[in-house]
């Protein structure tokens, strides 16, 4: 589990991470999302003590990363992949970070061959292509065999079998309760992986959400009807915000269709479409322009 | 803790060893100390000539390649340091060891082993060959037993051991490949060695005498010039330069975000 309160991170006049409060649970996977700049990498760092917090405090299991003297046993990470000596072997490169933690050399080997990579064990990392360097940097976060694993936009770079095998790999994980942080600025791949999602913005938090939570509130319903002029008004006053749509359609967001349909029923007014629409992509990207929005205004 | 520390060496010593150009130029660096202190040899019957009852053996047989060698060794340690930033590593290394005092400190006994060890090795290999050459030349060789003889061999050792601490700490301090090699040659070759023919001479008179390298390499001598501080408190004296520069490195590294 990690724990993250009140976590601020400033550099120079801009506040990259904003008061952040947050708790990744165990057993599940939790998606880290956000537009670039959000803050995610940031955050990422300051858990693994890589960057200070100006305010605020993080611990993993109860712990504070930069007390572990063997960390590696307790939390593993995939920060950056192309963070690597070009001309070092991979195999060289993960018993480098493996003695570090005392783990012995057998231990690299069965990582290799769990990321695939045991054939070229002994090329040179600078070779590689960036979905070949995920996986090896992925080998480095399993070494410990730790309980929280972090994962900073992991699929980057993979092709489409490298992502399955990444989304069956961090299921599994969390299958065997641990803790799986996943960074993404992409919803779509989160909607296939994570069970739980945390929204940032401007470093802020916008949404800590199961994701089928997540999927009822996002969803949006496209109406079309004989009298808009007279429903659109009703369903502001029921809580929905609507839209302009195309061909005289209207797009209603915040509402369930059988809301929107009772509505009209009321009014009497006649519905000649009504379709749920669950874009999560969609709903993502409301989210997280209303709050730049708002940050933009407020400033 | 102690067993914290020993794995950390271990990684260090793995870092080191894995990147294929570094054990073949510390080798070469060996062969070039002994090289050159061969050549330098080789010439001892004319300095003996010159230098009547100042005539050095050990030093001679020595210095001549050392002057090559230290260019490597300094870089070398620099490269240890930097190279982990020019390739993002060192964030890897940071997270695996969080305790950063630790990572350094481990770095630091590494290089300081590695080089203490090939310093000796190239010490004693160029005075060895270089003391048969000065006697084929027909002047006086020394012998490991007479005085002082064996100290100025193995302190030559150490100051190949200080040399590359140097540039870990130099380094650490820059972060950058470029800049800490030349920072290392400029502090250990450039004002040392090249400084004082430019320089007003009080200004190179005092370099001569208390530049850190200038007055550490006196450890390496057997016969004593009244001018030049004594063997112990010149290698005394850039032995805390070094210090000096590995507790700036601490400090700044514990503070930075990586």
């Amino acid at each position: 589990m990690i724990r993250i309160d009140g976590l601020t991170k400033r550099f120079g006049d801009r506040t990259a991470v904003d008061g952040l409060t947050f708790t990744v649970e165990s057993g599940r996977v939790t998606g880290f999302l956000g537009p670039n700049g959000a803050g995610k990498s940031t955050t990422m760092r300051m858990i693994l003590g890589l960057d200070r917090p100006d305010a605020g405090s993080v611990t993993v299991n109860g712990h504070d990363y930069v007390g572990m003297a063997r960390p590696m046993h307790e939390v593993g990470a995939l920060l950056d992949a192309r963070a690597l000596h070009p001309r070092r072997t991979a195999r060289d490169h993960l018993l480098c970070i493996a003695r570090s933690n005392g783990i012995p050399g057998g231990r690299v080997d069965e990582v290799l061959e769990l990321v695939g990579l045991e054939s070229v064990a002994r090329k040179r990392a600078g070779d590689f292509s960036l979905g070949m360097s995920q996986r090896l940097g992925i080998a480095v976060a399993l070494l410990g065999d730790p309980k929280v694993l972090l994962f900073d936009e992991p699929v980057n770079g993979l092709d489409p079998e490298g992502i399955k095998w990444i989304r069956e790999l961090m299921r599994g994980l969390a299958g065997e309760n641990r803790t799986v942080l996943v960074s993404s600025h992409l919803m779509s791949e989160m909607a296939q992986t994570a069970d739980h999602l945390v929204i940032i913005g401007r470093g802020r938090l916008i949404a800590d959400i199961g994701i089928s939570e997540f999927v009822r509130q996002g969803s949006n319903v496209l109406v079309r009807a004989d009298d808009p002029d007279r429903l659109v008004p009703l369903l502001a006053e029921a809580g929905g915000s609507v839209r302009q749509g195309t061909d005289g359609s209207f797009i209603v967001i915040g509402l369930e269709a059988r809301q929107v349909g009772k509505a009209a029923l009321a009014a009497g007014i006649v519905l000649t479409e009504l379709t749920p629409q669950r874009s999560l992509e969609q709903a993502y990207m409301d989210l997280t322009r209303d709050s730049v929005e708002f940050q933009a205004s407020a400033a | 803790m102690r067993a914290a520390i020993a794995d950390t060496m271990r990684s260090e010593w793995t870092k080191f060893r894995s990147v294929p150009s570094n054990i073949p130029i510390l080798l070469a660096t060996v062969t070039v100390m002994v090289g050159a202190g061969a050549l330098t040899a080789g010439r001892a019957s004319g300095t003996y000539r010159a230098a009547g009852a100042a005539f050095d053996a050990t030093y001679i047989s020595m210095y001549g390649g050392f002057l090559f060698a230290q260019i490597s060794v300094g870089a070398l340690g620099a490269l240890a340091v930097t190279s982990e930033y020019a390739t993002g590593t060192i964030r890897t290394s940071l997270t695996v060891v969080p305790r950063r005092g630790r990572l350094l400190a481990a770095k630091i006994w590494t290089f300081g082993l590695i080089t203490l060890v090939m310093g000796e090795v190239a010490a004693f290999g160029s005075f060895l060959l270089g003391q048969t050459l000065i006697g084929a030349a027909g002047a006086p060789s020394a012998t490991l037993g007479q005085p002082g003889v064996l100290r100025a061999v193995v302190g030559m050792g150490m100051i190949w051991s200080l040399v590359g601490l140097i540039g870990v700490a130099l380094g650490c301090l820059l972060r950058n490949t470029m800049a800490a090699t030349t920072a290392v040659t400029v502090v250990n070759f450039i004002i040392p060695i090249i400084g004082p023919r430019l320089m007003p001479a009080a200004v190179g008179d005092w370099v001569t005498v208390y530049w850190p390298i200038s007055a550490g390499l006196q450890v390496t001598t057997t016969v004593h010039h009244a001018d030049r501080l004594a063997p112990w408190t010149g290698f005394g004296l850039m032995t805390a330069f070094t210090a000096g520069l590995l507790v700036a490195a601490f400090a700044v590294f514990r503070s930075r975000d990586a």
